[in-house]
């Protein structure tokens, strides 16, 4: 009974994430990379869930792709922002940072 | 019989709190959750992945930091930790002391069927959230999701009744059975409790939970 009066709004907008990243995952090319780049912006710039934050995981994901794209420089912002954040991501984070620095 | 009938209502509110049914949860306040790679034990090698992916983001929408699967990933397939099995009972220290993970889920694909022409994927998994501090089950659950993929069109009759047929057929062998995946996922976590960044964070102790064992028919 209490349940069914808890909040049902989100605690974050995810745009079409899931469905971006299981293409990018199945098929490696630049347009679905693009794709997905652009959900990530989406997700990042234009939060609309009840926290009004950022989701979890989603800087770190998104400086990691620009890493990946040759965009060092941004991504590691990126990576640095999680941590900001999202203080209980800092081991991990720190160990990507390190990886993708060497 | 009429004894039954006035019985049953109070048996259907005699069931646990999420309190009861989930202490440790609520003890240990977990705050982030490392998902492991899914056990399957079916033949429908395809499973793990829809599992894998499916569940970062029902987990996050409970209120927990979940490690991003993309990127763990990458860290498991070089690290030897691809293979959840070694771990499901084993020591988890690791998880604490390379991501600093306070929990580990894992996730058992036991069954996985789909019948073309009524539209269910059937699903039977279970899942384990345990502590990488103590070692302990924090959160469990075990049982069978049948997924409606059907396909219902909105003319009657005959025709409308052949139509509805095909389409299902249609729609169950071109699933996306990530959608149903999720739609499993979001039912057996349905009782998972909140974690620290959902309002819902230990107020909803003293919720009803659900059954540790279900059978259950999602849309």
């Amino acid at each position: 009974m209490l349940a069914s009066c808890s909040s049902t709004k989100p605690l974050y907008s995810w745009y079409n994430y899931e469905r971006a990243t299981y293409q990018y995952s199945k098929k490696n090319t630049e347009e679905l990379q693009l794709k997905l780049l652009k959900e990530y912006e989406r997700i990042i710039h234009h939060q609309k869930g009840s926290r009004g934050m950022v989701p979890p995981g989603m800087y770190a994901e998104y400086g990691y792709l620009l890493c990946k794209m040759g965009n060092p420089t941004e991504g590691l912002l990126f990576l640095k922002e999680e941590i900001k954040a999202y203080p209980e991501s800092e081991q991990y984070i720190s160990r990507i940072i390190k990886q993708l620095e060497q | 019989m009429l004894l039954f009938c006035a019985l049953l209502p109070f048996s259907a509110y005699a069931q646990n709190t999420r309190g009861e049914q989930y202490p440790e949860m609520y003890n240990e306040k977990p705050t982030s959750i490392v998902v492991m790679p899914s056990i399957n034990t079916t033949n429908f090698v395809e499973a793990k992945e829809y599992f894998y992916t499916t569940l970062y983001q029902p987990l996050v929408e409970k209120g927990y930091y979940v490690f991003s699967p993309y990127l763990t990933m990458e860290m498991f397939q070089t690290e030897s930790a691809y293979d959840s099995e070694r771990f499901l009972d084993g020591d988890l220290s690791q998880f604490r002391h390379v991501l600093g993970a306070d929990a580990v889920m894992f996730t058992i694909i036991k069954t996985w069927s789909r019948n073309s022409l009524s539209g269910y994927l059937t699903v039977g998994v279970e899942f384990i959230l345990r502590s990488t501090l103590t070692g302990k089950t924090l959160y469990s659950r075990e049982g069978t999701v049948s997924v409606n993929t059907s396909v219902q069109s909105t003319g009657g009759g005959l025709f409308g009744a052949l139509v509805d047929l095909a389409a299902t057929a249609i729609s169950t062998a071109t699933t996306d059975k990530i959608v149903a995946g999720r739609k499993c996922t979001a039912y057996v976590l349905s009782d998972f409790p909140a974690g620290r960044y959902s309002p819902e964070f230990e107020k909803d102790k003293e919720y009803k939970a659900k059954e540790n064992h279900f059978k259950e028919t999602v849309r």
